[in-house]
C-alpha cells in the first residue's frame, strides 16, 4: 500500500469549544447500538408492552363493546385506567426485563470496551474532561430507556383524552404527568448507572453482559429463597426489581407492594448509584498508573 | 511564578512521583520548532514526561507551557492545538477508520461536516485511503499505527506527540512511518515531539534531542551540536608489551575521565572530554609503554551520545 495518495493539507476552519461536548459521544453511541442486529430486535420487542398498555386505555374507553369478554368485575377493573395502571406498566416484570437486556446489548461495552481497546487515552487528549465521557456514555442509555419509559406514559395521558374525548382524566390526575416524569428519570437514571457499574468493573464485554444479567436475576432469586424460608418481607430490599416496584408505587401514589418503608428502597437505590459513580471516578482515566 | 513564552515547550522544575516513586525530579527544558526527540531508557520518565505535557498527569510542583498555554491552567486549549499518537492500540470496537477519525475531529472541536470531510483528506494522506470504510478490528498492526496517526493530525495540530510511532512494525512499515513523520515535520509546518527508543528513528527524523536518565534531564540540544560539544569520539587499537600493559593504558584513560567501549576484534572507542586534549592519550600511551597503531576520529551517532548521556557502556 502506498502512501501519500494525497498530500496533506492544512484546515483553514477555526476550532470551536463546544456547547456540549459530550453530545458527539452520545451521538456515536446511539449508531453503534443501531448496527447491531440482536439490539434492534430486542428494542423493538421492548415496545410490545407499551402496545400491548395502549390496547389497555382503548378497551378502557370501549368496555360496553367488549362487554361479552369480561364475565367479573375485576377483569373489568382490570383495564380501568388509573394511577395503579401506569404503576403497573412502569414496574411490570417484562418491561423491565427488556430494558435489561436492552442494557446487555447497547450498554455491557459502553466502558469495558474503552478500556479493553485502550481508547480512553485518546477521548481525554481532547478537549474533554471525565465529567463529559460520562455524560456522553449516559445519555447513551438514557435515550433508550427514556423512550421506553417517557414517551409511551405520556401517550397514554394522550390518547385516554382522546378516546375519552374529554380532559376529564387529566382534571381527575392533574399530578400524574409529574409522577411519570418523576418515575421515568429515577428509573432510568438507576439502570443506566447500574450498567455502567459493571461496564467499568471489566475489560471483557461478554463478562459484562452475563453480569448486568445475572445481578439483576440473582437479587430476585435471593429475595425469593429469603422470603420462602423466614416470610419475612424486608426481604425485598435484596430485589432490585422489588425496590424499583416500591419506588412505582410512591411515585403513583398507590399502595406498596410490600409493607416495608419505601424510604429503605430509596436508599439502597440511590446507594448503588453513588457506588456507581464513585467506581467510574476511580475506573475512567486517562493513564493507568502501574504501581 | 508565572511562565509565558513563545516556545513550544518551557518546563521549569517539574517534579512528579507515582506515590514514593520519584519519575520526574526537577526537569527543566525548552524547545521551538521543528522535530525533537525524547530519549531516554525504561523507567526515565519520557511517558509520564508525555502525559503532564498532555495535562493527564499534575505534576507536584514546577511551571510549564505547551505553545503559550499553562499546563496546569489551559489543558483544554492544549489538547486542541496538539495531536497525541499514544503508543498503545487505540480503537472503538464496531468502527470503519472514516467514522473513528472524524469523530475525534469533532471531538477536537471541529464541525461535524467538515470533521467527515477532514476524515477522508487525513486517511488518504497516511495510506488508509482503500481501507477507510473497513473495520478496525480487521486492521493489521501497520494499519492501526497509521490509523493513530490519521486521529492526531485530523484536526490539523501546531504540535504533534508521537509514542513510539514505529513500535510493531515490519521495516517496511516503518520505513513509511518515518517517512510520513518527515514530510509533516519538514513541509507542514507542524512541530513534532517524537518518543522512541529506536535511536535511529529519532536520527532519521529529528533535529534536536531530549534525553531523560532516572527522573532527570541528562542531555538536551541539537543532535550535531551535542556531539561535537560534550566529547570526541576517537577509534583506537593499541598493542602493548603485555595484557598488563593494555589494561593498565584504559585504567589509566579513566583517569583523563575518558569513558571507552572495547569491541570484539579489539577496536576501541574511547570519548574524550572536549576540553581534554589528544596528546594526553598519547602521553599515558608512552608511559605505559603502549603503542597507538591506529586512530581516527570517529562521528558520533546518536547511540553514543545516548550511551554517554545516560552512563551506559
Amino acid at each position: 500500500m502506498g502512501i501519500r495518495e494525497k498530500g496533506y493539507e492544512h484546515w483553514d476552519g477555526t476550532l470551536m469549544e463546544h456547547r456540549h461536548p459530550w453530545w458527539p459521544i452520545t451521538r456515536l453511541g446511539i449508531k453503534l447500538a443501531f448496527r447491531k442486529k440482536s439490539f434492534k430486535f430486542v428494542f423493538a420487542g421492548a415496545f410490545l408492552p407499551a402496545f400491548v398498555f395502549l390496547a389497555g386505555v382503548y378497551v378502557s374507553e370501549r368496555i360496553e363493546d367488549f362487554q361479552n369478554m369480561f364475565h367479573s368485575s375485576s377483569s373489568q377493573k382490570f383495564f380501568e385506567v388509573n394511577p395503579a395502571f401506569f404503576r403497573t406498566y412502569f414496574s411490570n416484570d417484562s418491561l423491565l426485563f427488556l430494558m435489561i437486556m436492552i442494557m446487555v446489548f447497547a450498554g455491557a461495552g459502553l466502558i469495558a470496551d474503552d478500556l479493553k481497546f485502550n481508547s480512553l487515552q485518546i477521548y481525554f487528549s481532547r478537549p474533554i474532561g471525565k465529567k463529559d465521557y460520562v455524560l456522553g456514555k449516559c445519555a447513551v442509555l438514557l435515550f433508550f430507556l427514556l423512550l421506553l419509559t417517557v414517551v409511551p406514559g405520556l401517550l397514554f395521558i394522550i390518547f385516554k383524552m382522546v378516546f375519552a374525548g374529554s380532559f376529564r382524566f387529566i382534571l381527575d390526575y392533574p399530578w400524574l404527568p409529574l409522577s411519570i416524569l418523576g418515575y421515568s428519570a429515577f428509573l432510568s437514571i438507576f439502570i443506566t448507572l447500574y450498567t455502567l457499574l459493571l461496564s467499568s468493573l471489566n475489560r471483557n464485554r461478554r463478562y459484562v453482559s452475563i453480569l448486568i444479567f445475572a445481578v439483576y436475576i440473582f437479587s430476585e432469586i435471593l429475595y425469593g429463597i429469603f422470603y420462602e424460608r423466614f416470610r419475612e418481607q424486608y426481604f425485598s430490599l435484596l430485589s432490585i426489581k422489588s425496590n424499583l416496584q416500591q419506588i412505582a408505587a410512591f411515585f403513583f401514589r398507590v399502595r406498596s407492594p410490600f409493607r416495608v418503608p419505601v424510604v429503605y428502597s430509596f436508599l439502597i437505590l440511590t446507594a448503588i448509584c453513588l457506588i456507581s459513580v464513585a467506581v467510574m471516578r476511580k475506573k475512567i482515566r486517562s493513564v493507568d498508573v502501574i504501581k | 511564578m508565572e511562565i509565558r513564552t513563545r516556545m513550544t515547550i518551557e518546563l521549569k522544575d517539574i517534579h512528579f512521583s507515582y506515590g514514593r516513586t520519584v519519575a520526574l525530579d526537577g526537569i527543566s527544558l525548552s524547545f521551538d520548532g521543528g522535530a525533537v526527540g525524547l530519549l531516554g531508557p525504561n523507567g526515565a520518565g519520557k511517558s509520564t514526561l508525555l502525559k503532564i505535557l498532555l495535562g493527564f498527569l499534575t505534576p507536584a510542583s514546577g511551571q510549564g507551557c505547551v505553545l503559550g498555554y499553562d499546563i496546569r491552567l489551559e489543558r483544554s486549549r492544549i489538547r486542541r492545538a496538539v495531536g497525541y499518537m499514544p503508543e498503545d492500540d487505540c480503537l472503538i470496537a464496531g468502527m470503519d477508520a472514516v467514522t473513528f477519525t472524524a469523530f475525534f475531529g469533532e471531538l477536537s472541536g471541529m464541525p461535524r461536516q467538515e470533521a467527515m470531510k477532514r476524515a477522508h483528506d487525513v486517511l488518504f494522506y497516511v495510506g488508509l485511503g482503500e481501507a477507510r470504510y473497513r473495520l478496525l478490528e480487521t486492521y493489521s498492526a501497520g494499519m492501526k499505527q497509521r490509523l493513530k496517526l490519521a486521529q492526531a493530525l485530523v484536526h490539523d495540530p501546531r504540535l504533534l506527540f508521537l509514542d513510539e510511532p514505529t513500535a510493531n512494525l515490519d521495516p517496511q512499515g516503518r520505513q513509511e512511518i518515518l517517512e510520513l513523520i518527515q514530510d509533516i515535520t519538514s513541509h507542514k509546518d507542524i512541530q513534532v515531539l517524537l518518543c522512541s527508543h529506536i535511536l535511529s528513528d529519532i536520527e532519521s527524523v529529528c533535529s534536536n534531542v531530549i534525553i531523560l536518565n532516572k527522573g532527570r534531564l541528562a542531555a538536551q540540544g541539537k543532535i550535531s551540536e551535542l556531539r561535537q560539544l560534550n566529547y570526541r569520539l576517537y577509534e583506537l587499537r593499541i598493542k602493548g608489551e603485555s595484557d598488563e600493559r593494555e589494561d593498565a593504558f584504559l585504567g589509566r584513560l579513566k583517569d583523563l575521565e575518558c569513558r571507552f567501549e572495547e569491541t570484539e576484534d579489539r577496536l576501541i572507542k574511547a570519548y574524550l572530554p572536549a576540553d581534554r586534549d589528544l596528546l594526553a592519550l598519547f602521553r599515558v600511551a608512552a608511559e605505559e609503554k603502549v603503542q597507538i597503531r591506529h586512530l581516527v576520529r570517529s562521528q558520533t551517532s546518536l547511540e553514543d551520545l545516548f550511551a554517554k548521556a545516560v552512563g551506559v557502556d
